[in-house]
């Protein structure tokens, strides 16, 4: 870009750098600022504290002074008008990781478009750790250099958190500019919600200031966890990824010797098969240089990434926020009857990796149950809040029958209706949007399945839920019946006539005549578990044998630590107990105990069963969704076994002397491929020590294999029984 | 069912809604109580009685429902307050029940309605009376005016005599709650015909214009839906002296409603309908056809007026095809008409000439 033009080149795009209209100017200078909070906390672990505050200007039409503070690491003095002052002086340009920070222009954005719309310049104040003041100055554009110009620098003591304690590290910027704020659905209040959300660890205060000094809207979202967000590694791109210009800007740029160095060390998911494979068949030598490369040559390599097969990308560059805190994030914004949360597997898509959670709320007493249902779109945790019809996760929820979950669609398509709302997120190393404004994710068929999968299991879950809640009240009433109202009738006729009272059990069971589950799940302070008990109630004149299944939230942290009856895990989720046959008037008993959750991680259960007749409270297990569950999950761990091997076959080629083993310098050569991101430990040495089991000094293939396997499989260690 | 019961009989009657629910339990099934059908689909003419009575349909309420189980409970708790009340010879208003029912626990009642269902209920099942259960209604009797004398037993239990034109006021002689011989003596008249009366309105107009002593007939404000106590007292008069009951109501469907309850009885109370009804009651007017005959001014029917003709044309108790013309008649017409509207000729007109002239139909001239 040629640096005369910056400011003409932020006035010609200013609709997709988000500055368009002045409602969305404000939104996007409080995203740019947020988003920068988020991501310095996330790297450098700390639990944000983020407050946003905005004042009109008295007597200026449409001035409107944004105000973020967060307590962030803060920035070191020397790069601070770097980051202020000079567009696209972003730290994350070259690396492929899931991150906030890929939409606008950056911060720089928004002192430019301060200063073209005031002529006023972007206070900054940052404070480091390692210094005992904040360092304060004024930062205005040089536009034609594309560098800052800065005034009224200077040490304060007086940077104050909002309880006026004096800030240990983070960051305050103050910019005036022209804007318009309002309430409602597209609003810096709507952003900073919807962003708390998918940062459940994140506390985010705001304020909204009118010229009369008069607060008009104001709230805090508190962290619902002091979980961070795992730390995300960056990946190389992955061939599937790579168009024929990335590829000869690669083979261009690369400082490799060698083609065969070049394909192992720029891609992910080369192993060294492959890389032989693939140089074969484009007929491309292995010890050509990769600048000397003919296009030709580059498309024949493009060509046979797609023949030759490859290994998928890793996908623990991903930073999914995972259900349960979804779950937790959703119920602090909004009251609602009843939340069901799904995180799905990681996928890939062209190379990408990618991976889809969704929420969804019901019972909200906040909003019309005849209106459409509220959507909340989110890729990498960061709100979309425009563009919502030309959404592919818009239209992944119009592609799902909500009808039979309980929803109202009008004509069976489109956004259903209902006190609801319904959540998507899509994390992904690389979000492909419909336009440069970033606003609607673009079509995708894998995308676009995965969503549609996780949202058909939320419908299921509510489906459930409304059946259950009916069924509970109805089943209170009769327990009310039976064990209050009924012994008062016995002992009032009784009374009256001067005679016995009689049995009643017989005609409890003639009222009732049913089974009937109750279910709770309570946290059990002392013991740090959560307790679910289950009770069947045979109030039938005949005994009843039933195999009772019940959703637990199977995650790396939380295992069972007491469940006397057994029983075994069914699918991901959900476990299975067989109960003794009831008798007529007894009750069957499951109690389980989990330990590793939080306190409000998990508060109900969903309790399914097999056997003939219904059981009140509880609904028959859907055989078909099982067995696709079973399905996916088997087709999943094939894959991974699969991968596993490839990666161990990978590595295995790097014994060169053929001996069977890997000694450490062979490993340490294996692990610069796929077999190193599979192994806990970074170096050879560490790796051999711990799975050399015979002691060889050497990894053999099958110590290997147990080295890459060891924190993959969770021995949950229970009692089964054989099939039925 | 006129007799009064004895003590003994009334206990004896309330313990058997107690038997049926224990008698079921102990078949292991759930406690019942079985009462008739009380809507229009179940009330059959007596012929021997000239009423309209309760049919054979029958609901069995058991205790299966939490609903109807707090019912069956409810039933019990009265059923035994009641028999305390026999007891200790005392009294208590349907109102007073309701708040007493505050000590029932699980047995206590929801709203003042359901106490009254439930005494209602009880009635009906025992074939005994509310007077029998010692519980009295808040509902007030009706006023009256005319030639007629009366006593009535006071506070104090004297014999008081009240001539209920000549020792009453401009707003006549009130009804007590009981009206029965116990309380209310029937003395002397000197009058031709009863006249039932609506409207406050009509009922002062015709005292004011001294059309009882003119026309020699007693006026009864029927206050709306007439009370148990004035259905009971016009009876009476009317059977003791032989006096016709002419009936003076606006023309809307639920004046003709009125008519009928005192003509033929209440659905609500048909299950003492030989007791609260007066079969040979006229209705005088206004007719729908007096809307047109006299040009009255007229309103037009709203939906639920229209609704509630529909409904009165299948209601047994206006099965003649008088009725059926008149209903049939209102519906065409799309108009119904108050008793006030006559004031349109001048506030004697009622007096001299409508009344008169409508009397006169009926063989009673003036
Ligand atoms: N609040 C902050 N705290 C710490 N560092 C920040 C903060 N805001 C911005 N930075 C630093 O400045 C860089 C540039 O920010 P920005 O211009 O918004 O681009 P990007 O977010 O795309 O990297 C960030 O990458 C980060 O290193
Ligand atoms: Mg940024």
């Amino acid at each position: 870009m040629k640096q005369a033009s910056i400011s003409e080149f932020f006035e010609k795009n200013k609709h997709f750098l988000g500055y368009d209209t002045l409602q969305r100017s404000i939104i996007t200078a409080v995203k740019e600022a947020v988003d920068n909070s988020l991501d310095a906390c996330e790297e450098h672990r700390i639990l944000p504290d983020i407050s946003i505050e905005l004042r009109k200007v008295p007597k200026k039409p449409d001035r409107v002074i944004m105000i973020s503070q967060d307590n962030g690491p803060g920035i070191p003095s020397k790069s601070i008008e770097k980051v202020f002052g000079s567009l696209l002086f972003g730290s994350r340009f070259h690396t492929i990781r899931q991150t906030r920070g890929q939409q606008g222009i950056g911060i720089t954005g928004v002192v430019m478009y301060s200063q073209l719309t005031t002529g006023k310049t972007t206070r900054v104040t940052s404070k480091i750790s390692k210094e005992a003041t904040a360092l304060q100055m004024d930062i205005g554009l040089d536009t034609k250099k594309n560098a800052a110009l800065v005034s009224n620098r200077e040490r304060t003591h007086d940077f104050l958190d909002h309880e006026g304690m004096p800030v240990e590290h983070g960051l305050k910027v103050e910019a005036p500019m022209k804007a318009k704020f309002q309430r409602g659905r597209k609003s810096v209040g709507q952003y900073l919600r919807m962003t708390s959300i998918v940062n459940p660890h994140a506390t985010i205060r705001y304020r909204a200031i009118d010229e009369n000094q008069e607060i008009i809207e104001e709230f805090v979202t508190e962290r619902v966890t002091d979980r961070l967000p795992r730390p995300v590694r960056s990946i190389k791109p992955h061939p599937h990824g790579i168009e024929i210009g990335a590829m000869n800007r690669l083979l261009r740029d690369s400082t490799e010797k060698r083609m065969s160095s070049f394909l192992r060390h720029t891609f992910s998911g080369v192993p060294m098969r492959a890389m032989k494979e693939v140089l074969a068949h484009a007929d491309v030598e292995s010890a050509a240089k990769p600048s000397e490369v003919t296009p030709e040559g580059a498309q024949r390599i493009l060509n046979a990434f797609n023949t030759v097969r490859l290994m998928p990308p890793p996908t623990d560059c991903l930073s999914p926020i995972e259900d349960l805190l979804i779950k937790k994030g959703l119920s602090k914004a909004v009251d609602s009857a009843f939340v069901a949360t799904v995180t799905r597997a990681p996928n890939v898509s062209l190379g990408n990796p990618f991976q889809v959670e969704v929420g969804l709320i019901f019972g909200r007493e906040d909003i019309p149950a005849d209106g459409a249902v509220d959507v909340l779109r989110f890729a990498n945790r960061v709100p979309l809040m425009y563009q919502q019809g030309g959404c592919l996760l818009t239209k992944a929820i119009e592609a799902v029958a909500w009808k039979g979950y309980g929803l109202e669609q009008p004509g069976g398509k489109g956004v259903p209706k209902g006190a609801a709302t319904i959540l998507v997120h899509l994390a992904s190393t690389n979000v492909q949007f419909t336009s440069e404004a970033k606003e609607a994710v673009a079509d995708n068929e894998e995308v676009f399945n995965e969503i549609r999968l996780a949202l058909q299991e939320v419908g299921r879950h509510l489906k459930n839920h409304r059946k259950k809640s009916a069924q509970k009240a109805k089943a209170q009433e009769k327990f009310e019946l039976v064990n209050e109202i009924l012994p008062a009738i016995s002992e009032k006729a009784s009374s009256l006539l001067g005679r016995e009272e009689p049995d009643l059990a017989p005609v409890i069971t003639r009222i009732m005549n049913a089974v009937f589950c109750e279910d709770e799940v309570i946290w059990d302070k002392e013991a740090k578990v959560h307790r679910c008990r289950i009770k069947i109630h045979n109030y039938t004149a005949r005994p009843r044998a039933y195999s009772i299944l019940a959703q637990y939230p199977e995650t790396d942290s939380a295992h069972f630590v007491e469940n006397d009856l057994g029983g075994r895990r069914e699918v991901k989720g959900i476990w299975c107990w067989k109960l003794d046959t009831i008798a007529p008037g007894d009750a069957g008993y499951i109690e389980f105990a989990i330990q590793g959750l939080e306190h409000n991680d998990w508060n109900s259960t969903e309790v399914f069963f097999r056997g003939s007749g219904d059981i009140i409270g509880a609904s028959k297990i859907d055989e078909e969704i099982l067995e696709q569950i079973r399905t996916e999950e088997e087709i999943a761990a094939k894959k991974a076994i699969e991968e596993n091997n490839l990666a161990i076959d990978d590595a295995m080629d790097y014994d060169t002397d053929n001996s069977g083993d890997l000694d450490a310098v062979e490993l340490q050569n294996a692990m610069a491929g796929p077999i190193g991101e599979k192994l806990e430990q970074n170096s050879a040495e560490q790796v051999i020590a711990k799975h050399d089991v015979d002691n060889s000094g050497t990894l053999d293939r099958e110590e290997l294999i147990d080295a890459t396997q060891s924190d993959t499989s969770r021995q949950t260690g229970l009692g089964e029984w054989g099939d039925e | 069912m006129s007799e009064a019961k004895s003590r003994e009989e009334v206990i004896e009657s309330l313990n058997q809604v107690a038997a049926e629910m224990h008698d079921k339990m102990l078949k292991g099934e759930p406690p019942t109580m079985t009462l008739p059908v009380r809507s229009k689909t179940n009330i059959e003419f007596n012929k021997k009685l000239g009423v309209y009575k309760y049919g054979k349909k029958q609901t069995i309420r058991d205790a299966t429902s939490l609903g109807s189980a707090r019912q069956l409970l409810r039933a019990l708790h009265v059923i035994d307050f009641i028999e305390e009340m026999i007891d200790t010879a005392k009294s208590s208003t349907l109102r007073e029940m309701y708040y007493i029912s505050e000590a029932w626990g699980l047995g206590k009642f929801g709203t003042q309605n359901e106490s009254n269902n439930i005494a209602e209920d009880l009635e009906i099942v025992t074939r005994c009376m509310r007077e029998d259960f010692k519980l009295r209604p808040e509902e007030d009797g009706a006023r009256m005016i005319g030639n007629v004398t009366i006593e009535e037993r006071n506070r104090r239990g004297d014999w008081m005599r009240i001539n209920c034109r000549d020792d009453v006021g401009d707003s006549g002689y009130g009804l007590p709650y009981n009206v029965e011989p116990e309380k209310i003596r029937l003395i002397d008249e000197d009058i031709d015909f009863i006249m039932a009366i609506e409207t406050g309105g009509m009922f002062d107009r015709l005292v004011e214009n001294g059309f009882d002593e003119s026309a020699r007939c007693a006026l009864i404000h029927l206050k709306g839906q007439p009370a148990r106590s004035t259905r009971r007292m016009i009876k009476r008069m009317s059977e003791t002296w032989k006096k016709p009951v002419m009936v003076f109501a606006d023309c809307d469907p639920w004046s003709f409603r009125i008519f009928a309850s005192i003509a033929y009885g209440a659905i609500k109370t048909a299950h003492i309908s030989e007791y609260l009804a007066t079969p040979s009651s006229t209705y005088l007017g206004i007719t729908a056809d007096d809307i047109l005959a006299y040009d009255l001014p007229s309103d037009k029917l709203t939906p639920k007026d229209v609704e509630a003709l529909k409904a009165e044309l299948t209601d047994p108790r206006f099965a003649t095809s008088e009725w059926q013309g008149q209903i049939q008649m209102m519906l065409d017409e799309g108009k119904k008409a108050e008793q006030q509207a006559l004031a349109k000729y001048g506030l004697d007109f009622v007096t001299d000439t409508y009344l008169p002239e409508k009397l006169a139909e009926f063989g009673l001239s003036i």
